[in-house]
């Protein structure tokens, strides 16, 4: 046993040895491994996710992450000479730059700091771009880099919008505590993507150097969303609406353009007045078509008629005795546009003069014993209920119920006129739709797809809320009194003759706060057209116009027939086949269709073809006459789109690219189809595509 | 209840409290601070998800205590038979892992289990195949241990081939087997002239596997990082910053910055975490467990009536403790770097299982002479016990 005793005895000589040297570094070396230890300075820090993209309907960008830059300097870094001699440049390159501070000033703060060794001066509140940082890193300190001059560039990921301010408010933004609007925010769970972690190293002042040893938890980049927006109707309409705004120095506007079938919002525009130093700017505020819950007026009526139509043998030959213009309901007068009223006329006149008394006496007339029928009527159509779509914060819609305590024997004829109640144009826009759909409520849609780096993740179908709001002969109806309202009615100042629009105008008195109606109005057309094939629907609203013109067939109804105008123009699949002279004719002329006078009879003489020219114009169209060519002027204008039609591809581009207007072409041979109309305003930019064939 | 608990433990626990006591110490202390040390490597390979290696780890100690708990119901007399056999197993897998074993830490150590996905360390299984085997061959030998022919030859036949096999990918494990034979024959009676022949033969195999193994040149690099006085390597320094900032009482479970730092801290360097997180107290304690845990072994073969219980007691207290002392060395910077993991305190499966089994064997060892055995039946337990 002395030989394991020895073993053993060996093994504690060790043990001890281990304690001693266990001593030695935290007794006698301590200090030195805590300094070091000191200076490593670690960190788990979050690396933030790249938050998605947002686009337009042909994935053109709405909203990107791009870097930006914070700008700091360290003061205690430069030594003396070189901060001595460049200071008053670099502060003076400074001012001038950020114009945020004098170049006193920078310098002032900047001599402070170095002489009280504070490591870390912000030098501006405003953030710079990659260009401007390389710009920036040439100057005096500044080009001495981090470590000799002590710049600091803190890269800050900042969002960035291409379109500016249009449609701002949709697209949203979200602050610093997670809280925002539009889409930024609803779809903050898609966009935001996830944080990574890793760990950090401290190096001098506050920067952080990745230790990358492995341990770091990836970000996941965040998904991208594509909406519906579709970025040229968008501009039309946010310009139509801001024109409109300026001239009637409005208190603000909204237009939603919605596709009927898919219930897509194509375009969503809301403008406030802005008052700043006293210059008027229209802005992107307030999201007034979502959240802004209002009493629509007269664009209500619609519903009412649907219920009239469905519930009772009501028939738009019926007439109503409207009176001398004021109607007493116990103590209220309704009144109705028209000095002296409407007197005896029609159901469908009552609707298409938008009349207040005839309106609320057919509807008192049927449902007046029984209003609970005419409210079920309301609430099944959904009008009560908010469309719960995908952005965040909808304006709750109001419509009151008999069992009410605030319902009075006055609150069924106002409420068939479009008060006592309250809907967001969004809501208003979705029952308008229901009409042109056919009767199908759809919930309108703002974000179709989820991607990531253009790759689907998530498709999102349109939901229907309702399939059949009324029966098919109303249907019918509504839709023939939607139409005559611009043929005959309240709005035939907007009357096309090239497509029909079908609508309703709304001109609502604002209500004062405590009770009681303003000389304020809120003006309002929504509809939807070409009115025997719909395609779009569009409301728009405009809150407090100044000026005699208050009604909404003088003020909201021309916007919407701006805009219109410029989808018809824009979308090519919603043209009638055009009229036969326009046309160049078919089969004869194979080359000589259209083109430059010049060449067109250079080639007939050269073939012996008789031609005869009754123009100077230098472009030309074709025209067979008994037995000769006669030469069409085809005036071309730098303003309006011009006729390319049979023309050569080449001539087509020549005269479309000095027009401002970016081509497209498809297929082979002459020019047979155009997708902006001959006449149309030129959009500068914009692109047209033309068929070939 | 309590004294069903108490009947249970009597029944089915047996041999050294003690031993029993130091075993399950360190199995918490271990579940603690690996839990702590892998934050890195669970960032790494999960994720983030740290819990993952606290169940794994969780899991294999209760394992080792498991294997520990059957190793210590057999009689260590069994052990002797198959030892043997163990042995031929070890070297051919020993071979096998040289041709085609996995690859981790640039070192062909690990063979990996089909089916259940483990990987196995075969040096481990060697290491303690062969000093059961030692234990065997010596007390057998004990009445003419003198005698060169008839009984060293075998014997350093036997330990030459093992220890050479293992150079060839692991020097520290094979130095350190090594050592542990050399003690063991010390122990073992056997005079002290024919050691030094030992030590030539041990040097010869060293050299042979230093020339055709892989790990010859971090031998002499690791050697020369050590010798150098002037500059402290970047693991020991880390390991020193370590030491250093966890003074007095440790800068608490879990508090750990070194791990970041420190390659393998779950393993080879986790007495410097030890150090780190519960300070020279929780160091001295850990030293003080394998010393008390070497002792009680000692006790142990004073105790037994038989050569081979003593032996058998010894070599495997001695081959566990001398590498908690290295481990514990390395960290401290005594040695130079080995890559020897600390027995029952740092994570890693087949270890962790070895050191279980060894502690088991010890245990069955001081038990004494087996009354019952695990594979017997009740019947013959009662008369000898009256």
């Amino acid at each position: 046993m002395l030989r394991a005793r020895l073993a053993f005895l060996c093994v504690m000589l060790f043990a001890g040895a281990i304690m001693a040297k266990i001593f030695h570094i935290q007794v006698m070396e301590g200090e030195k491994w805590r300094k070091i230890s000191d200076e490593i300075g670690l960190q788990y820090r979050t690396i933030k996710a790249t938050r998605g993209n947002i686009y337009s309907d042909n994935r053109s960008l709405l909203a990107t992450s791009l870097p930006f830059y914070k700008v700091a300097l360290d003061p205690t870094i430069a030594d003396g000479d070189l901060f001595n001699q460049n200071i008053d440049s670099l502060t003076y390159l400074l001012s001038k730059h950020f114009k945020t501070h004098s170049q006193q000033y920078l310098k002032r703060k900047i001599v402070n700091a170095r002489k009280n060794k504070r490591k870390y001066v912000v030098l501006s509140g405003k953030k710079i771009n990659y260009r401007e940082k390389k710009e920036m890193a040439t100057w005096p300190i500044f080009r001495e880099g981090r470590l000799g001059g002590g710049v600091i560039f803190e890269k800050v990921d900042k969002r960035f919008r291409p379109f500016a301010g249009l449609g701002l408010r949709t697209i949203g933004y979200l602050n610093e505590d997670n809280y925002g609007a539009g889409l930024e925010y609803s779809f903050n769970d898609k966009l935001a993507g996830k944080n990574g972690k890793a760990l950090f190293q401290k190096i001098a002042g506050r920067e952080w150097k990745p230790l990358h040893n492995g341990s770091e938890v990836r970000p996941e980049e965040g998904l991208d969303i594509e909406t519906t927006i579709d970025i040229n109707l968008q501009d039309v309409a946010n310009a139509a609406l801001l024109y409109s705004l300026q001239n009637l120095s409005a208190d603000y506007g909204s237009v939603v353009v919605m596709e009927v079938g898919t219930g897509e919002i194509k375009a969503i525009s809301n403008l406030t007045r802005y008052e700043k130093n006293g210059k008027v700017d229209y802005r992107e505020i307030y999201n007034y078509a979502v959240q802004g819950v209002t009493e629509p007026g007269s664009t209500f009526k619609l519903a009412s008629f649907i219920a009239l139509l469905e519930d009772a043998n009501t028939h738009l030959s019926d007439s109503v005795d409207t009176g001398n213009g004021k109607f007493k309901y116990h103590d209220r007068v309704m009144p109705d546009d028209k000095f002296g009223g409407y007197g005896k006329i029609t159901v469908r006149e009552v609707f298409e003069k938008s009349s207040n008394i005839g309106t609320s006496k057919l509807v008192n007339n049927h449902f007046g014993a029984n209003p609970q029928r005419f409210i079920d009527y309301l609430y099944s159509f959904g009008l009560n209920r908010p469309l719960d779509f995908q952005l965040v914060g909808e304006g709750l819609p109001y419509i009151k119920n008999p069992s009410d305590k605030s319902w009075s024997g006055t609150t069924l004829p106002w409420m068939s006129i479009g008060h006592e109640l309250l809907q967001t144009p969004l809501q208003t826009l979705t029952f308008y739709n229901a009409i042109a759909n056919d009767g199908k409520m759809i919930q309108p849609i703002l974000v179709k797809r989820i991607s990531k780096a253009g790759e689907n993740i998530k498709s999102v179908e349109s939901v229907v809320l309702n399939k059949k709001i009324c029966g098919k002969s109303t249907l019918i109806k509504v839709r023939e009194l939607l139409e005559g309202v611009v043929e005959r009615g309240t709005a035939r100042n907007i009357r096309d003759s090239h497509y029909k629009i079908a609508g309703k105008t709304g001109t609502a008195k604002k209500v004062k706060k405590g009770g009681g109606y303003k000389r304020e109005y809120y003006t309002s057309f929504c509809g939807y057209f070409p009115a025997d094939k719909p395609k779009y629907s569009c409301i728009v609203v405009i809150d407090n116009p100044k000026g005699y013109r208050q009604y909404g067939s003088d003020v909201a109804a021309p916007v919407f027939k701006e805009i219109a105008d410029k989808i018809y123009s824009l979308d090519i699949a919603m043209h009638d086949p055009l009229p036969e002279n326009v046309e160049p004719e078919k089969g004869i002329f194979p080359v000589i269709q259209a083109g430059l006078q010049e060449d067109l009879k250079m080639i007939c003489n050269e073939l012996g073809i008789a031609n005869h020219s009754y123009t100077e114009e230098e472009w030309v169209r074709a025209q067979r006459s008994t037995n000769f060519v006669k030469w069409r002027a085809n005036k071309v204008s730098p303003e309006v789109v011009p006729n390319v039609k049979g023309m050569t591809l080449r001539d087509a581009i020549y005269i479309l690219e000095n027009n401002g207007l970016r081509v497209r072409h498809e297929g082979v041979g002459r020019v047979k189809e155009q997708s902006y109309l001959p006449g149309v305003k030129a959009i500068k930019g914009s692109t047209i595509t033309l068929k070939l064939g | 209840m309590v004294d069903t608990i108490k009947g249970w433990i009597e029944n089915n626990i047996k041999g050294d409290p003690i031993i029993w006591f130091i075993a399950i110490s360190l199995s918490i202390l271990s579940i603690l601070v690996v839990y702590s040390a892998t934050g890195t490597l669970a960032y790494k390979s999960y994720g983030g998800n740290t819990e993952y290696f606290l169940f794994k780890q969780t899991f294999l100690v209760l394992l080792s205590l498991i294997a520990m708990w059957v190793a210590h119901r057999i009689d260590y007399k069994y052990y002797a038979k198959i030892s043997r056999v163990a042995l031929i197993v070890a070297a051919l897998l020993l071979l096998y892992t040289w041709f085609s074993g996995v690859n981790l830490n640039e070192a062909t150590r690990w063979i990996e289990i089909p089916l259940i996905n483990q990987q196995f360390q075969p040096s481990d299984f060697a290491t303690f195949a062969l000093v059961i085997n030692l234990a065997s061959m010596l007390a057998k030998r004990q009445q003419n241990i003198a005698d060169f022919k008839e009984s060293l030859i075998p014997i350093l036949i036997w330990c030459g081939v093992i220890v050479g096999l293992i150079a060839l990918s692991n020097f520290s494990s094979a130095a350190l087997l090594f050592l542990t034979c050399m003690l063991l024959l010390f122990i073992g009676r056997v005079p002290v002239k024919y050691l030094f022949m030992l030590i030539v033969v041990g040097v010869l195999a060293g050299i042979i596997a230093f020339k055709i193994g892989e790990r010859g040149e971090t031998v002499v690099n690791r050697f020369e990082n050590w010798l150098n006085p002037t500059e402290v390597s970047f693991q020991a320094r880390q390991s020193y910053i370590a030491i250093a900032t966890g003074g007095i009482a440790g800068k608490g479970p879990g508090q750990s910055d070194q791990r970041n730092f420190l390659p393998h801290p779950y393993s080879d360097f986790i007495y410097a975490i030890i150090l780190e997180e519960y300070g020279l107290i929780g160091g001295i304690l850990v030293v003080f467990l394998y010393l008390a845990l070497l002792y009680r072994g000692m006790v142990t073969t004073a105790k037994s009536e038989r050569p081979f219980g003593g032996l058998l007691s010894a070599g495997l207290s001695f081959a566990l403790v001398l590498q908690a002392m290295v481990n514990m060395g390395v960290a401290v910077g005594l040695g130079p770097i080995t890559g020897l993991p600390l027995p029952f305190l740092s994570m890693g499966g087949t270890s962790l299982l070895f050191t279980g089994i060894s502690l088991g064997i010890v245990l069955s060892v001081s038990r004494g002479e087996h009354t019952e055995n695990l594979f017997r039946t009740k019947k013959k337990k009662a008369p000898q016990l009256a």
